[in-house]
C-alpha cells in the first residue's frame, strides 16, 4: 500500500511552471503598473491573504475535529496537515506586505499615508481616529505574533500526530488527548485573533468602512476554499494510489461539508447585505453601492457561483459520490471564493489609489470606469494567482512528503477506514 | 380483506439480518419485516426501494418558494403597493426571509403529512400488528400464507427453525 | 450499526449493560406508574406560576398595555427581553436533532427527545409576547396575509416583526413535526404495554405504527429531511429575531454580527436550559444509564463553545464601536457598562463570558453541582444579554431630551413567572405522557455504544489486535 508520498519530480516541475507564469505575470505586472504598483501589489495582498487563510482555517478545522471526536476524516487528516503546515510561508508573504509599511512599497492601506490624510476632510477624519489600531506596528506586530502562535500550535499538532505513529501503540492514547489540548487551545485564541487579523489584513482596505459581521465572513469564505482544496488535493492523491483508504463516503462527506458551508457562507453574506440595505446608512452603503455599480459582474457572479451553483448541483446524494461532478464543483467554488476575496479587497485599494494620485479627482459621482485587474481579473491576476497557487501547491505537497500518509496508531483509524455515510 | 400470516420472531437484529438474506437465497418471498428500531443493511437486504419522499419534499419546498415570492411580489407591485421605509415596491432583499421560511414550511408539512398518508398511518388509525413485542424487543419476518398455498408452509418453518427464530405462530390480520 | 468499528477511545453512551428489553422497561417505565410525590409538587407549583400568568394576561388584555411600564422611548422591555429569551432557550431542541443527527453525534440520542419537547414547549412561551404586547390582542390575526375586508389590506412584508411571525409559525410547525415524527415508534411502544384507556389513548397517539421496514426506511428519510430542513430554520429564526434590531439604525442596535451572534446565543442559552431539565429529569426518573456525564460533559462543551462565539461578538461590537469613530455607537456601548443599568451589563458579562470559562477544566464539566449552577448563570446571563441589548438601549438612544428609566410592573413579572409556570407544567405533563429519552434512537445504538459493547472494543485493543483492519470495501 502506498503511504509514503513521493513528491515527484513531474510534480515539482508542474509547481514550477505554475510559479513560473506567477513570476512572468508579476514581471509583467509590475512593469506595467501605475507609478503606486496598485495592481501588483493588490494582487500580492490577494493572493497572500488567501491562502494563508486556507492554511490557517485547515488549523481551525483540524482542530475542531479533534475537539468534536470526529472519526471519520482520519484517513485524510494528513493533507489538512499539509495544508496547516503553509503557515510559515504565509507569514513570509504578510510580512512582505507589512513591511511594505515600513518603507513605503506599495500604498494599499489609506491609512498608512498619514501624511496625505487631511484633518480637515471627514473622511480623512474618521480614518485618523481609527490610527489608534491602524498602524503599521500594529499590523506588523500582530502578524507576526498572531500567525506565529497559529504556527506554533500547528507544529504541536503535527508534532503529537506523527510521534503517536512513530511510537508503539498506547491504550491511554496520551499523544490525542495532549493534542485536544492544543486543539481546544487554538480554537478561542483563532477565533479572536483571526478577527484582529481579518480587520488588519482585508477590512482596512475600505479604512472608511466597517462591519461586525466582517471577520466571520471572510473566514467562512476561506474555510470554503480550504474544503474545495482539500477534496481536488484527496482526489489528486488517490489518482496516484496513495489514499487507498479514502472512500465514496468521504468524498460524499467533504461534499456535505462544501454544500453545507456555502451555504454558511451566503447566510453571513445576506445578513451583512441586508441590513446594510435595509438601514440605508450612507456610511455603511457605500460599499455594496460601489460594488454594485462599478463591478457588477463580479458582484453577482460572487453569489451565482458560491451559492447557486454549489446548492443546486450539491443537493442531490449522487453528486457529492462522484469525483467528476464533486471535483468540478469544488473547483469552480474555489475559484469562486477567490473571487470573492477579489472584490473584498480590490475596489478598496483601487479608491485609495486615485485618492493618493487624485486621479478620479475627489468627487466621486456615478460608476468607476473599465479597469482591468480591477473590474474582473485579467490575464496578470489570474497568473499570479497561480504563481501563489504553485507555491502553495509545492509547500503542501512537501510537507505531506515528511510523514507518512496513514497514521497508523490513530485512535480513530478503523472508524475512519470503515466509515459509511 | 384478511390476510393470514406466518410470522417468526428473532432476538436480535443480527440474527433476523443472517435470516433475511437467507430468505433471499432461498428465493422465500417475505411479506414484511417488522423491528423495534431502524437495522441498517435491512433495507438492501430486502431489496427495498429507495424512498422518494425527498423527491416530495423538494417539491412541496419548491412549491413553498415560489408561493412566498410570486405572493409577494405581486402583493407589493401589482395589488397594494406601499413605499415602506423609502424601500422600492419590488424590495427583494426584504422579501428572502419570509420566502425562505415558507419553503421549509411547506416541505416539512408536505412531507410529513405525504409520509404518513403513504405508510397509512394517522391519528387514530389503527394497523394490526403482529405481536405486542415487536415494539420492544422482537425482530419479525412475516410470510402472506397465500404465496405459499401450492408448496406448502413446512418449507417456511423449516427456514425459521434453521435460522434461530425463537418463536413460528400463525395470525389472521 | 453492530459491524462497524467503534473507536476505542469514545467512552459508551448507555451503561448498565442494558437489553433492548430493559431499555423499553427503563423509559416507559415512568408513563406507567403513577406519579411520584416530587413530580406531583413540582406540578402544582408550576401550575400556580401558570395561574399567576394568566391572571397578568387577562389584567393586560383587560387594563391594556398602561398596565405595564413601556414608555417613550423605551417602546420594548420585559415583553420583547422575555420573547427573546424564550425563543433562544428553544434552539437547544433543534440543536440537538437536527444539527447533532446532521453530524452524526450518537450522544444526541439521550436528550433530543426531552429537548425537542423543550422546544415545542419553549416556543409557546415566546409567541405569547407578541401576542399580547399588541395592544388589541383581540385583532391580532390582522397580522395573517389572508384575504380580507379591509381593503384587501396586507401586512408589511418589508418588516422583520413579520417575518417573525412567519419564522415563529413555521419554527414551531417544524419542531413539532419533527418531534412527534420521533415519538410516533415509542407511542407504539408504550401503546403495545399498556391496557384499556391507557392503549386507546397511545392507540390515537401513534397512529398505527407498526414497524414495518418500509416505514422505518421513509421514517428515517423523513428524519434526515426535516434534519437537513430544520438545521438551517433553526439558523434563521434567530437570525430573524436578531434582524428586528438590526435593520434599525439604533446604535448598538445596527449591527452586522447580530444573526450569528444571536444564533450562537441561542444555542448557548438553550443547551443551558437543557442540563437544567436532564440534571433534574435524569435524577427524579433514574435515567442515569442513558442521560450520562458523557451527555453532561459533551453539552457543557457546546455551551463552553458558543459562550465564547458570544463573547468574540461582544468583543467584537466593542471594538468595532471605537473603530467606526461613531460617537453615537461609542456612547451606546459607555452607557451599557456605566450608564444607569450598569449592573445588567456586570450581570451579562460575568454569566455570558466569565463564568462558563470554568468548563476548560474537565472536572468541572462533569461535576453535577457545577454544571447545574452554570446552568442557571447562563440563563440567568442571557435574559441580561437581551435586556441589555433592548432597555438599556432604548434608554439612552440619540436625543437626550427623549432619554427614559424603565423598571417592570407586578403584572410584566407575573407574566414572566406564568411563562416559567407553562414551561415547566407543559415539561412535567410530556414527562408522565411520553417517554422522555427516544427509547428506538437507544435501541439503535446500543450495539455501538452501549458499555458492553464498547468496552468489548477496548479489550480488543488492549490485547493488542491489530487496529487495520484488512480492507473489504463496501
Amino acid at each position: 500500500m502506498n503511504r509514503e508520498f513521493v513528491f515527484t519530480g513531474r510534480e515539482r516541475t508542474f509547481c514550477f511552471v505554475l510559479m513560473g507564469i506567477g513570476v512572468l505575470s508579476m514581471v509583467l505586472c509590475f512593469f506595467g503598473d501605475d507609478e503606486l504598483q496598485t495592481r501588483f501589489w493588490s494582487n500580492f495582498l490577494h493572493n497572500s491573504v488567501f491562502f494563508t487563510g486556507i492554511a490557517f482555517m485547515a488549523l481551525f478545522l483540524y482542530s475542531a475535529f479533534i475537539t468534536g471526536w470526529s472519526g471519520w476524516h482520519i484517513v485524510f487528516k494528513r493533507v489538512w496537515e499539509g495544508i496547516y503546515l503553509f503557515l510559515p510561508v504565509g507569514l513570509i508573504l504578510m510580512l512582505i506586505i507589512a513591511a511594505g509599511l515600513w518603507l513605503d512599497f506599495h500604498h494599499l492601506y489609506e491609512w498608512n499615508d498619514t501624511s496625505a490624510l487631511n484633518p480637515d476632510k471627514l473622511h480623512d477624519q474618521i480614518i485618523l481616529g481609527k490610527t489608534g489600531f491602524l498602524n503599521k506596528f500594529w499590523f506588523t506586530g500582530g502578524t507576526i505574533l498572531f500567525v506565529g502562535i497559529w504556527y506554533f500550535i500547528a507544529t504541536r499538532l503535527r508534532g503529537l500526530s506523527v510521534a503517536e505513529d512513530n511510537e508503539e501503540r498506547d491504550p491511554n492514547f496520551s499523544k490525542h488527548r495532549k493534542m485536544r489540548i492544543w486543539a481546544a487551545a487554538i480554537l478561542p485564541i483563532g477565533g479572536f485573533t483571526s478577527a484582529f487579523l481579518i480587520w488588519q489584513w482585508v477590512m482596512s482596505v475600505d479604512s472608511a468602512w466597517y462591519s461586525t459581521m466582517f471577520a466571520w465572513y471572510a473566514a467562512a469564505s476561506w474555510l470554503v476554499s480550504m474544503l474545495c482544496l482539500t477534496a481536488i488535493f484527496t482526489a489528486y492523491l488517490k489518482g496516484r494510489g496513495y489514499l487507498e483508504q479514502v472512500s465514496h463516503e468521504h468524498l460524499h462527506d467533504m461534499g456535505k461539508y462544501i454544500f453545507a458551508f456555502s451555504i454558511f457562507w451566503t447566510y453571513l453574506w445576506f445578513s451583512q447585505f441586508m441590513l446594510i440595505w435595509y438601514a440605508n446608512v450612507g456610511e455603511e452603503t457605500i460599499y455594496f453601492r460601489e460594488r454594485m455599480d462599478s463591478y457588477p459582474i463580479l458582484f453577482w457572479a460572487n453569489l451565482a457561483v458560491n451559492f447557486a451553483l454549489p446548492f443546486l448541483v450539491l443537493m442531490r446524494n449522487s453528486t457529492k459520490r462522484k469525483y467528476g461532478s464533486l471535483l468540478f464543483i469544488a473547483s469552480v467554488v474555489f475559484i469562486g471564493h477567490w473571487m470573492d476575496f477579489f472584490l473584498m479587497i480590490k475596489p478598496g485599494v483601487r479608491k485609495t489609489a486615485e485618492h493618493l494620485t487624485h486621479a478620479a479627482g475627489d468627487a466621486h459621482h456615478g460608476a468607476a470606469s473599465f479597469m482591468s485587474g480591477f473590474t474582473i481579473p485579467g490575464f496578470i491576476d489570474i497568473g499570479t494567482m497561480l504563481g501563489f497557487l504553485g507555491l502553495f501547491i509545492f509547500v503542501v505537497f512537501s510537507n505531506m512528503s515528511r510523514a507518512s500518509l496513514y497514521p497508523a496508531n490513530d485512535p480513530y483509524l478503523a472508524e475512519s477506514i470503515h466509515h459509511h455515510v | 380483506m384478511s390476510k393470514e400470516v406466518l410470522y417468526g420472531l428473532y432476538n436480535d437484529e443480527e440474527d433476523l439480518l443472517h435470516a433475511v438474506h437467507a430468505a433471499h437465497d432461498a428465493h422465500l418471498d417475505i411479506m414484511d419485516v417488522y423491528t423495534p428500531f431502524p437495522v441498517h443493511g435491512l433495507d438492501d437486504a430486502m431489496g427495498l426501494d429507495e424512498s422518494r419522499l425527498h423527491i416530495g419534499g423538494f417539491i412541496f419546498g419548491a412549491l413553498g418558494l415560489l408561493t412566498a415570492f410570486l405572493g409577494m411580489t405581486w402583493i407589493f407591485t401589482a395589488d397594494w403597493p406601499v413605499i415602506y421605509g423609502g424601500k422600492p415596491y419590488w424590495s427583494v432583499p426584504a422579501f428572502i426571509p419570509i420566502t425562505f421560511e415558507l419553503t421549509v414550511l411547506f416541505a416539512g408539512i408536505g412531507m410529513t403529512v405525504t409520509f404518513y398518508i403513504i405508510c397509512g398511518m394517522g391519528p387514530g388509525v389503527i394497523n394490526k400488528t403482529l405481536d405486542d413485542r415487536i415494539t420492544d424487543d422482537k425482530f419479525c419476518i412475516a410470510f402472506d400464507t397465500h404465496d405459499f398455498e401450492e408448496t406448502g408452509l413446512d418449507k417456511i418453518k423449516e427456514f425459521f427453525s434453521s435460522t434461530g427464530a425463537s418463536e413460528v405462530n400463525i395470525k389472521t390480520l | 450499526m453492530s459491524g462497524a468499528p467503534i473507536s476505542p477511545i469514545r467512552q459508551p453512551l448507555v451503561t448498565g449493560s442494558k437489553t433492548y428489553h430493559q431499555i423499553t422497561e427503563d423509559l416507559c417505565g415512568p408513563t406507567e406508574k403513577a406519579p411520584s410525590k416530587a413530580w406531583v409538587i413540582a406540578f402544582l407549583i408550576s401550575v400556580a406560576f401558570l395561574s399567576l400568568g394568566i391572571a397578568c394576561i387577562l389584567w393586560t388584555i383587560w387594563k391594556g398595555i398602561g398596565s405595564w411600564n413601556l414608555n417613550r422611548t423605551i417602546g420594548w422591555g420585559w415583553d420583547i427581553t422575555n420573547f427573546v429569551w424564550w425563543i433562544g432557550i428553544g434552539h437547544a431542541g433543534t440543536l440537538i436533532s437536527a444539527i447533532l443527527l446532521l453530524f452524526r453525534q450518537k450522544w444526541r440520542t439521550g436528550v433530543n427527545r426531552a429537548a425537542e419537547a423543550m422546544t415545542i414547549f419553549a416556543v409557546l412561551c415566546a409567541a405569547l409576547f407578541p401576542g399580547i404586547h399588541v395592544g388589541r390582542m383581540w385583532v391580532v390575526y390582522f397580522f395573517f396575509p389572508y384575504p380580507n375586508t379591509r381593503g384587501p389590506l396586507w401586512p408589511n412584508f418589508n418588516s422583520p416583526l413579520l417575518w417573525d411571525l412567519f419564522a415563529i409559525s413555521t419554527y414551531f410547525t417544524i419542531s413539532l413535526l419533527f418531534w412527534y415524527t420521533g415519538l410516533v415508534p415509542d407511542f407504539a411502544t408504550v401503546r403495545d404495554r399498556a391496557k384499556g384507556f391507557r392503549r386507546k389513548l397511545y392507540n390515537l397517539l401513534s397512529f398505527g405504527w407498526t414497524g414495518s421496514a418500509k416505514h422505518w426506511q421513509r421514517w428515517e428519510s423523513l428524519s434526515l429531511v426535516l434534519a437537513g430542513i430544520a438545521t438551517p430554520l433553526v439558523l434563521s429564526v434567530h437570525t430573524i429575531v436578531s434582524f428586528d434590531f438590526a435593520t434599525s439604525v439604533i446604535p448598538g442596535w445596527h449591527t452586522t454580527i447580530f444573526p450569528p451572534y444571536f444564533v450562537a446565543g441561542a444555542i448557548f442559552s438553550g443547551f443551558a436550559m437543557v442540563q437544567t431539565l436532564m440534571l433534574i429529569t435524569r435524577k427524579v426518573l433514574n435515567l442515569q444509564d442513558y442521560i450520562t456525564l458523557e451527555h453532561i460533559e459533551s453539552m457543557n462543551k457546546v455551551i463552553l463553545l458558543t459562550g465564547t462565539i458570544v463573547g468574540v461578538a461582544y468583543l467584537t461590537e466593542l471594538f468595532i464601536a471605537w473603530y467606526s469613530g461613531y460617537v453615537y455607537e461609542q456612547f451606546a456601548f459607555f452607557n451599557r457598562a456605566f450608564g444607569p443599568y450598569w449592573w445588567a451589563y456586570f450581570g451579562m458579562m460575568s454569566c455570558n463570558l466569565l463564568i462558563p470559562q470554568v468548563f476548560w477544566w474537565k472536572k468541572y464539566r462533569r461535576s453535577i453541582v457545577i454544571t447545574f449552577a452554570m446552568s442557571i448563570f447562563v440563563n440567568i446571563g442571557m435574559w441580561f444579554e437581551r435586556f441589555v441589548i433592548i432597555a438599556t438601549t432604548l434608554a439612552r438612544d440619540y436625543l437626550p431630551s427623549s432619554w427614559s428609566w424603565y423598571v417592570p410592573t407586578f403584572v410584566e413579572v407575573g407574566i414572566f413567572l406564568g411563562t416559567l409556570g407553562i414551561f415547566f407544567t407543559l415539561y412535567l405533563i410530556f414527562t408522565r405522557v411520553a417517554p422522555v429519552v427516544a427509547i428506538a434512537e437507544i435501541k439503535h445504538i446500543l450495539k455501538s455504544s452501549g458499555d458492553q459493547y464498547a468496552s468489548g472494543h477496548a479489550e480488543k485493543h488492549r490485547t493488542g489486535q491489530s487496529l487495520v483492519v484488512e480492507d473489504h470495501h463496501h
